[in-house]
């Protein structure tokens, strides 16, 4: 009975070994590729977006890729930058895990030396990895919404979306505005959910606001009854929520199966398509329609700038995640949009591509000066600045302000359940009569 | 070489220095001694928090954005130190529970739920470790040595080594010692090393609680290295990485499971970096989990006893079984 | 809560008991029989949630999805033994090497499944059929039939395990597989049989678990497979009617403690009351005889 087995496993033996070979042979190759490198004078550029593609922040990635993609697409078909007439975009996974990141990290800043900016890192690993760019001095636009990089010393640091905290201050004005007396806060215990739930309930207890009840509720269960019981019996008026789509769904479906589901408004995590998605079919998408508006970082979807992003996110349509309409008015992709434009304006007026010369160039091109153009996207800029004038960049997600710490924590805006129409929108100013 | 090329390569060798560490811890609790630890990875993650929260000092400070308990700032290297003691002293707890009474197929599932347990106390309970954000902004240690952050990189990889090499000198110590051979005999026959007066309980909790030092100062090492951890990083199946790793290393074999190490989340888990993202986005990723199941398969199948096999010091293969790849870890 | 809450409560929980309980019990059942803890089984019933969410959007019903459910279980789990785990078995693999093999099996589906449908989330249509008031209760018509399906379930496992010969052979060879063989039992045909109905009832719940979350993905059935195990062990390994009891006990130890001490926490006391359990039953509440078995061949 042994004796046939030892044959077939001589030769499948062989064949598990040349299985495996390939794997070294990669790791051989790749650490080769990467001590040669170095972009010549006219080499391509690269923007890194390092962010999670995998994980349970998966959706972040391909989001920051979806304004990338674009924005390099129009630089190079702008002339590119400075000689260099391809501009491309690298993705570097992050695995939204601190111990994987760093990693990542180094790798991607070691084996591209054509790296002129990132997009990221984001809350799962920013704390871990902005030092690592920071110290090679790369600039990034960090998508991350801890309220720690609020203000934060690191030089190379950029943010232009809101942190957290500013999300929770924002629901909480929005909740006060539409006379609710009464609220409850359910958030899923996750990092991203957890974000925002302290400054919505102090927001809302500020505002005048009673908060009759505060959930944080285990993920992924297969049913919610004792927690939807007791937010029954808490009488609401409106309800705060986050959570991964999954576990909303199963809440809310239980909900509404009392016959208690009354308005509830999401944080920015809900009005991604796969949240809408799932909590539409366990409600009902006319009850979604009626019962909910989310918090998203505000975008215009009008004007010039705007159309400018548009028609270049429809040219490169088939390059981005599909269905390429999802980023139409994502304002993540927006801002990323926006960031790559801002680096690739400051290189042609610093004429420099080296990051610690047109560093100081980004803040300076976001800023109102007197005489300054105002210029909506990277061909118009590059024109102006060859003409010898001075720019403002104005992108697709409006004016951008930086504070001191190189922030620019802007308005928000309240969304329905088609994730884009809005129904309300406020400036920082007046979220922070919440704070 | 480019600086920042030196940089991934320190890098990669403290997470080498730190992944070695862990196949050893592993494969004297699993190898060796044949315990079920399906919680690995909670041991190096107690590690981990600790030298944090040890490093940090008060949850105040950094405009007090974290809570966490404990917070001190002990000089070095007591973090590490107590990081590995706090670990063995949870190993012997966790020990006390399941390898006292329990069937060993029992032993394996009580410890996959004390892993997930585990996970779920650190994210609800946000004050214990800063819940499911984790910490952040840990100081790396030895910080005001007049290095420049090169330098400090190679003395992080020489700090490293000299912590590898003195635990190498411990599990060597036990492995080789008439100790090793009990803990071999009660993994090969517990009824036989029963017999011959062995206290095959106790034999088990020594090489459960030595294993579980070794882990949390790995985990110690690796936070103070890349200064966060968070319950993003130690996730169940992570344990499967190790144990992979001992597998195609060589169980039972601590210069097996060394190279085991180095091929399995060192060199394998890096070449996937150098594959640029194709398809849907995370596709990469689930490929190389789909990969790391398949080696598990393909080793258990074809070499069970690892690239590198454990010599036989004992109960040589008998007429029947000379063919047979006898497995070192069965307990019967 | 009030009173009419709590009873509405008291109905939901019977839903979760229902999954839990086949899930559990189908778990219970083939590890009793082989020896095997199959980790993959949580990937499994995604798998087979997947399976019924193929059948439901080329336009079946949910009685057709949760027989493509069931029988995609049967099968996959079935072949999975015939072809995998026993072939590792004879090959000479031993208790904790099949635990490694069971979990990397489970890997590889959850990342098959990860990459052929990516990191999203999917929800069968169907109509919810309506409300039913029953006793106070408020249950959306699948509820029940979720119900019924688990109750019939549970009630033909336990005719066949007392009533029939099969099931008087599936006992022996939990019992003692070597006695067994020698009394005549086809054992490896019973093992097969047992797989079959294992992965059966692994592949109903799996889609009656995604049928009440209302959305699933890649990970959904593994996020349900401690509980599922904890059942298991609490129940007694091995023991289909100590898993259907423990899945009742776990269902209200998690809701009480939902109710008096935090939501996020129903996991922790569950698992805790597990460990605690296992400190002075080592067999679980309903087990018996501490033996340890290697895996038969």
């Amino acid at each position: 009975m042994r004796s046939p087995a030892i044959h077939a496993s001589t030769w499948a033996r062989s064949v598990a070994l040349l299985a495996v070979l390939p794997l070294l042979t990669v790791a051989a190759c790749g650490s080769h590729s990467s001590s040669g490198g170095g972009s010549s004078g006219n080499g391509p550029l690269t923007f890194a977006v390092f962010n999670p593609f995998s994980g349970p922040d998966a959706s972040f990635g391909p989001e920051q890729l979806a304004g990338c993609i674009p924005a390099a697409a129009a630089i190079t078909a702008a002339g590119g930058i400075l000689g260099h007439a391809k501009i491309t975009c690298k993705t570097a996974d992050s695995r939204g895990d601190p111990a994987d990141a760093v990693p990542a990290a180094e790798q991607l800043i070691s084996t591209t030396p054509s790296l002129v900016g990132v997009l990221g890192p984001s809350s799962d690993e920013a704390s871990a990895t902005v030092p690592l760019f920071n110290r090679a001095h790369i600039p990034m636009f960090a998508d991350t919404g801890q309220a720690v990089f609020n203000q934060s010393s690191f030089g190379y640091f950029y943010r232009i979306t809101p942190p957290d905290d500013a999300v929770g201050y924002a629901m909480a004005v929005y909740a006060h505005q539409k006379g609710y007396p009464t609220a409850a806060a359910v958030f899923g215990n996750d990092i991203s959910s957890q974000g925002s739930l302290a400054t919505v309930v102090s927001g809302f207890k500020k505002l005048g606001g009673r908060i009759v009840l505060t959930q944080k509720i285990a993920l992924d269960q297969s049913s919610y009854r004792t927690e939807v019981s007791a937010l029954v019996a808490a009488h609401p008026d409106v309800i705060f929520t986050e959570a991964d789509p999954q576990t909303s769904a199963t809440y809310l479906s239980e909900v509404n199966q009392l016959g208690h589901l009354g308005p509830f408004i999401g944080t920015d995590g809900t009005t991604q398509p796969p949240w809408l998605k799932a909590v539409g079919h366990a409600i009902g998408a006319t009850n979604l329609k009626r019962l909910y508006v989310g918090a998203q970082p505000y975008a215009p979807t009008t004007g010039v700038p705007y159309q400018l992003w548009l028609s270049q996110i429809k040219t490169v349509g088939s390059q981005v995640t599909q269905p390429a309409s999802q980023w139409y008015g994502d304002s993540y992709s927006m801002a990323a949009w926006d960031s790559i434009n801002l680096m690739a304006l400051a290189m042609v007026a610093a004429k420099s591509t080296d990051p610690a010369v047109y560093r100081p160039w980004i803040v300076k091109l976001a800023t109102a000066s007197p005489g300054a153009v105002v210029v909506n996207d990277f061909a118009q800029g590059k024109a102006a600045l060859e003409h010898g004038k001075t720019i403002q960049y104005v992108g697709a997600t409006g004016q951008i302000s930086f504070d001191k710490w190189q922030n620019s924590p802007g308005a928000f805006s309240f969304v329905s359940s088609d994730g884009s129409t809005k129904v309300a929108t406020y400036t920082a100013a007046q979220i922070s009569a919440a704070k | 070489m480019s600086a920042a090329f030196v940089y991934y390569t320190t890098t990669i060798l403290v997470y080498l220095g730190v992944d070695i560490l862990a196949v050893w811890s592993l494969n004297l609790q699993y190898g060796v001694t044949g315990i079920y630890n399906f919680a690995w990875i909670m041991f190096q993650a107690v590690g981990a928090y600790t030298a944090g929260v040890l490093t940090l000092g008060p949850d105040t400070s950094n405009g007090g954005f974290q809570q966490y308990i404990l917070g001190v700032r002990l000089p070095e290297p007591l973090p590490v130190l107590v990081a590995g003691a706090v670990a063995g002293v949870v190993a012997l707890v966790v020990g006390m529970v399941a390898l006292r009474r329990l069937r060993t197929d029992y032993q394996a599932m009580v410890m996959l739920v004390i892993s997930v347990i585990a996970v779920l106390l650190v994210e609800n309970v946000t004050g214990l470790f800063n819940g499911p954000a984790g910490l952040s902004l840990v100081p790396q240690p030895y910080g005001s040595l007049p290095l420049s952050s090169l330098g400090y990189q190679w003395f992080y990889v020489a700090l490293t080594a000299v912590i590898c090499l003195v635990v190498y000198l411990f599990v060597h110590r036990v492995t080789s010692s008439p100790l090793g051979r009990a803990l071999r005999a009660t993994r090969d026959n517990e009824d036989a090393a029963q017999a011959l007066g062995k206290d095959v309980v106790q034999l088990r909790l020594f090489a459960f609680v030595f294993g579980g030092v070794v882990a949390g100062i790995s985990g110690a090492v690796l936070i103070l290295f890349i200064g966060a951890w968070s319950p993003g990083s130690w996730a169940y199946v992570e344990t499967l990485v190790v144990l992979t790793a001992v597998i195609v290393g060589g169980t039972g074999n601590n210069a097996g499971v060394m190279l085991g190490a180095l091929l399995v989340p060192v060199a394998f888990n890096e070449a996937t970096r150098f594959i640029p993202q194709f398809g849907r986005p995370g596709l990469v990723d689930a490929l190389q989990w789909i990969v790391i199941g398949l080696l598990a398969l393909v080793f258990l199948w074809f070499w069970p006893r690892g690239i590198i096999p454990e010599r036989r010091r004992r109960f040589p293969a008998g007429p029947g079984r000379a063919t047979q790849a006898a497995e070192p870890s069965e307990v019967t | 809560m009030t009173g009419s809450l709590f009873v509405q409560s008291i109905g939901f929980g019977l839903v979760t008991a229902s999954i839990l309980a086949l899930a559990s019990v189908g778990f219970t059942l083939q590890f009793g029989v082989s020896n095997i803890l199959n980790l993959a089984y949580g990937d499994l019933m995604t798998a087979s949630a997947f399976a019924g969410y193929a059948v439901n959007q080329a336009g079946g019903s949910i009685a057709e999805s949760l027989v493509a459910g069931a029988g995609f279980g049967a099968l996959a789990s079935a072949l999975l033994n015939r072809y995998l785990y026993r072939r590792f078995v004879r090959h000479g693999t031993k208790l904790f090497g099949m635990v490694v093999v069971t979990l990397a099996v489970g890997i590889i589906v959850q990342n098959i499944l990860l990459a052929a449908y990516g990191a999203t989330f999917f929800s069968y249509s169907f109509s919810t059929g309506g409300q039913v008031h029953i006793l106070g209760m408020v249950l959306d018509k699948f509820q029940l039939v979720i119900i019924a399906v688990s109750v019939a379930a549970m009630a033909a496992v336990q005719l066949l395990l007392t009533r029939t010969r099969l099931g008087k052979a599936m006992r022996a060879t939990a019992a003692n597989p070597g006695l067994a063989q020698a009394s005549g039992i086809g054992t490896e045909q019973v093992t097969d049989l047992a797989w079959l109905m294992s992965g059966a009832l692994c592949g109903l719940a799996g889609v009656v678990l995604v049928l009440n979350t209302s959305a699933f993905q890649s990970t959904t059935g593994n996020d349900f497979l401690v509980v599922i195990v904890a059942a298991a062990m609490l129940g007694g390994v091995g023991r289909p009617t100590g898993a259907m009891l423990a899945s009742v006990v776990l269902g209200v130890v998690t809701e009480v403690a939902a109710r008096f001490i935090t939501p996020s926490f129903k996991e922790v006391i569950a698992f805790g009351v597990l460990v605690v359990v296992l400190l002075f039953r080592p067999t679980g509440i309903f087990g018996q005889g501490a033996t340890v078995k290697e895996v038969p061949t």
